[in-house]
């Protein structure tokens, strides 16, 4: 018998108050699978993983976490149960400094100095800037601090939101470096990006997204030729 | 800081010196006298400053402005001396079961119940729901401990105290100063160095990503407002010996500590101290060293008002704030009411009240003046608050100066061109108290008009000039319409005050359908949106706001003639509150609900004369407090709900009927089958489903997928 899926969502309708954004989603990220999700603007990315954090209650379909329905659970319960959602934009708490966004992190169970040790090895620019407050940091150093909270917890499940967003390439590269260590630990990771080429190179498996539903999943290589066709709409 | 502001200061010093110089007492001034002044005024900064922290600290994790602050702490202290004094409880068991226990419980309490159902809904309906908390409470509290007997606690330790030098310090204050530094110290520890007031900073920032992280919302906003009770608690218990256990008293504490917290921009602990200190030394400076008169004896209860002002009006212009449209714009009816429909309902209600009113006795008429004057000055805020969205609690006010400006023109000929005279003046007035405000965002402006009401009633209708307080007669004559003498109890006055009801409630139905009402309704739901299609903003809300005063003028004026003599004190700020309330509970953006809340004003009147209940002695504060805490379930008002039930039953209404039947269809939907069960259902029951609901288009179920629904999913 196959171990249970990480994450599983099925028949998944969502969206913000009469708009429904999701029409029925179906989504699997196998135990220390990497899943690109990719789509044009609009398709519902962002929502999928604010449905799979809990942030928003589907109005129909079921969320699974490594077997265990959890559908309808608040975001809280689930990110101390072990999903890290690092969102869009800037995932830090800009008046905190950068110590305390780490403090932050422990509510997933994980004690201060655990989390500090780890999040100042990979990214030994955070240890410099300790007592600063986040909203100071560069971008790059921002996403790091995001970040950290993805490597140190130990979480079940990693969900990343635009991670290259506004960043220089150098720094994409080295944040998809910390990516690839992440997976090659055996943590399963869900990464939804614009810029494709960026995530294809650590992804296991890919998926296209448009108009709220998955048209397709499978090797990334293969979704790779398929994209232009599903960003332009071209059948 | 900016130009402005800057400038908005150097004024204030200005000013500030310019009237000490003008109002020195005399007194010589002695090193004791000075630190005596010192050290009264930094112990009653403290309880400002304890009393404030409260109000930021909650405002700043959960988003909610607590105006109930002052009334909590009042109940707490009463509660305290019912223990200590009344029951003779030990002090220190005392203080234990109210600040650590009762106190934090209620927080909790009002947090499960009420004001998490407040956070990111609209300004008006927060502010009307803890404006309602601030009156149940007071009504509670004087039902509880009548006024029949005085109170009074004693301060810690007695009179006692020790000398340093020629300096007096008494226990009490040393233990105030330093039960509020501790209170600080505390906080800034809990703030920074424990893990649950990290969060509650992160939530400041980030709601959603502290969610994320793991933080419980719940307890997170739990602990803010057990926080807020219990400090408000503390506030309440160390300023009753200093001033008098009286509901009203300590409740305006309240706004002592707006002016603090505005200080700290609602946001920033210590600059609320500062403002909190400046503001007791302030007072006990005035009460010490200046000599006010005539009409500005109450300058030193007078000065958190000023003072608030002066920040709101210092402080830098607002962002445009764009937020995400429709989830935190007010209920707006989904039909206007023609001018047609608003014609033949108020000729209905002439010829009703007409037919009935001549069977009433003269106190029934004299009920149904009362109720006519203050349905027509409750309209003055449905499109200030309704449509445009400003929230203001100084309609008594601007109502205060309509009655003193009528009174002045044609208060002994009783002239009908005095109405329009007061109108006419009151409209600027409203435009002023808006001006500093526009600005800024709408919660200042709310906080702008609470002091303004109370700047006004202390300040304003204070002066012999304004209310010559030696006059003993009539104020206010009979009113002439063209030579016919209508008295201000009399029935044709009724008939009159209705008829000038029906015709602004016409007028303002048809103003809402003009290119005004739109504007304002266009600001209320997205200023960015607004000013990005060329409205000027500024100009808008000054408009409304001129058109707002000027009506709740003319019924100021009205209610003078209905009086006949006016005191300062008839248009005090807690005597406007009830007004603002029973409205939003009608509906605020319907001119109807005026007539609800006039009605309901007299309602309450005539249930306390006839029953006599202790609970109900206290009813006219009481009722509309807990109607508006009962806002939080149905914000839309009672008006509009019985409107939706009754518009179905009017011929020409196939639109209601229509909306009817699809809500009842909506309703039955569970009858399809196991719905909301976590057991699977078919596509041919999703299609089913999608029919009833009547969605139309790509619904096709992809290919034969079964999918369970679990209850919790459609919270």
């Amino acid at each position: 018998m196959t171990a249970d899926p990480v994450l599983e969502l099925s028949g998944i309708r969502a969206g913000y108050g009469p708009i429904e954004v999701l029409h029925g989603c179906d989504l699997t990220v196998g135990p220390s699978q990497v899943v690109a999700l990719l789509g044009p603007n609009g398709a519902g990315k962002t929502t999928t993983l604010a449905v799979a954090s809990g942030q928003i209650a589907p109005t129909a379909g079921t969320i699974a976490l490594c077997g265990r329905n959890v559908t309808g659970v608040r975001s809280d319960a689930l990110a101390r149960a072990g999903v890290c959602l690092v969102p869009e934009g800037r995932g830090v708490f800009p008046n905190l400094t950068v110590t305390e966004n780490l403090r932050m992190a422990t509510f997933s169970g994980t004690s201060l100095s655990e989390i500090e040790e780890r999040a100042y090895t990979q990214f030994p620019a955070l240890r410099d800037r300790r007592s600063q407050t986040a909203g100071t940091l560069s971008g790059g150093e921002q996403q790091m601090l995001a970040m950290s909270r993805a490597l140190a917890t130990d979480p079940a499940l990693v969900m990343l939101d635009e991670l290259s967003m506004g960043l220089a390439p150098l720094i994409v590269e080295e944040l998809y470096g910390r990516v690839a260590q992440l997976a090659a630990d055996g943590v399963s990771i869900l990464i939804v990006e614009q810029f494709a080429p960026a995530v294809l190179g650590v992804a296991d498996s890919a998926a296209i997204m448009v108009h709220g539903r998955i048209v397709e999943q499978g090797d990334p290589g293969d979704i790779a030729d398929h994209l232009t066709a599903a960003y332009l709409a071209i059948d | 800081m900016t130009r402005s502001s800057r400038i908005v200061i150097v004024f204030a010093v200005a000013a500030t010196i310019a009237v000490v110089a003008t109002n020195w007492a005399g007194n010589e001034i002695t090193v004791a006298g000075l630190s005596g002044m010192l050290i009264a005024g930094l112990a009653l900064g403290s309880i400002y400053a304890v009393s404030a922290t409260g109000m930021v600290v909650v405002y700043s994790t959960t988003g909610v402005f607590n105006f109930a602050q002052g009334a909590i702490g009042m109940y707490w202290a009463f509660l305290y001396w019912e223990l200590r004094v009344n029951r003779n409880w030990p002090a220190p068991l005392a203080l234990l079961v109210v600040v650590g226990l009762l106190a934090p419980a209620f927080g909790v309490v009002i947090d499960r119940l009420l004001m998490r159902r407040l956070q990111n809904r609209p300004l008006a309906l927060q502010l009307m729901v803890t404006v309602g908390l601030m009156l149940a409470l007071m009504g509670i509290a004087a039902a509880q401990w009548r006024s029949d007997r005085g109170r009074g606690i004693q301060p810690f330790f007695g009179t006692g105290g020790f000398d340093i030098g020629p300096i007096v310090i008494t226990y009490h204050r040393l233990i105030t100063v330093l039960v509020a530094a501790l209170i600080a110290v505390s906080l800034r520890v809990l703030l920074h160095r424990a893990r649950i007031g990290v969060a509650m900073r992160a939530v400041v920032d980030d709601r959603s990503l502290a969610a994320l992280n793991g933080a419980r919302p719940g307890t997170v906003s739990a602990v803010a407002w057990a926080l807020g009770s219990s400090l408000a608690a503390v506030a309440g218990i160390l300023i009753a010996p200093e001033s008098r256990l009286v509901v009203e008293v300590l409740t305006l504490v309240v706004v002592d500590a707006f002016a603090a917290a505005a200080v700290g921009r609602l946001r920033s602990l210590p600059f609320t101290f500062a403002g909190a200190i400046l503001l007791g030394v302030g007072q006990q400076f005035i009460s010490r060293y200046l000599r006010f008169e005539d009409g500005f004896v109450n300058m030193a209860q007078a000065l958190p008002t000023i003072l608030l002002f002066v920040v709101v009006l210092a402080m830098p212009q607002a962002r445009i704030e764009a937020r995400r449209i429709g989830t935190r714009t007010a209920h707006h009816p989904t039909r206007l009411t023609h001018p047609f429909e608003a014609l033949v309902g108020m000729t209905a209600l002439f010829i009703v009240v007409a037919a009935w009113s001549g069977s009433w006795s003269n106190v029934g008429v004299n009920r149904g003046v009362t109720a006519m004057v203050t349905a027509i000055i409750m309209l003055s805020i449905v499109p200030l608050t309704g449509w445009a969205g400003q929230v203001s609690f100084a309609p008594l006010a601007f109502a205060g100066v309509g009655a003193v400006t009528f009174m002045h023109v044609a208060g002994d000929t009783g002239a009908w061109w005095g109405l329009l005279v007061a109108a006419a003046v009151t409209a600027p007035v409203g435009a002023l108290m808006a001006l500093p405000a526009v600005r800024l965002q709408s919660l200042y402006l709310a906080l702008a008009s609470v002091a303004f009401a109370r700047g006004f009633e202390l300040l304003f209708f204070t002066q012999p000039a304004i209310i010559d307080p030696t006059i003993s007669g009539r104020q206010f004559v009979d009113l002439d319409l063209f030579g016919w003498q209508v008295g201000g109890n009399s029935r044709s006055y009724l008939l009159v005050l209705t008829g000038l009801f029906g015709a602004l409630v016409v007028g303002l139905v048809g103003l809402r359908r003009s290119r005004f009402g739109r504007r304002w309704v266009a600001m209320a739901d997205s200023e960015a949106a607004a000013a990005t299609l060329g409205i000027s903003l500024v100009e808008t809300k000054v408009a409304v706001f001129a058109v707002s005063a000027a009506i709740a003028g003319f019924g100021g004026a009205l209610l003078g003639i209905q009086a006949g003599t006016v005191t300062p004190r008839d248009f005090g700020l807690l005597i406007g509150l009830p007004i603002v309330l029973l409205l939003v509970v009608g509906g605020v953006s319907l001119p109807a609900a005026a007539l609800f809340g006039g009605v309901n004003t007299i309602l309450f009147i005539i249930v306390k004369d006839t029953w006599d209940l202790s609970i109900l002695q206290t009813l006219e504060v009481l009722g509309p407090g807990f109607m508006a805490i009962a806002l939080v379930a149905r914000p839309s008002g009672a008006v509009a709900e019985i409107g939706r039930a009754f518009a179905p039953l009017l011929p020409w209404r196939a639109d209601a009927r229509h909306a009817f039947a699809a809500d009842r269809r909506a309703r039955r939907l569970p009858e399809i089958g196991r719905l909301g069960l976590s057991e699977p259902f078919t596509p041919d029951a999703v299609v089913e489903l999608d029919r009833r609901l009547g969605v139309i288009g790509d619904v096709t179920p992809v290919g034969g997928y079964v999918t369970p629904i679990s209850g919790g999913a459609t919270r």
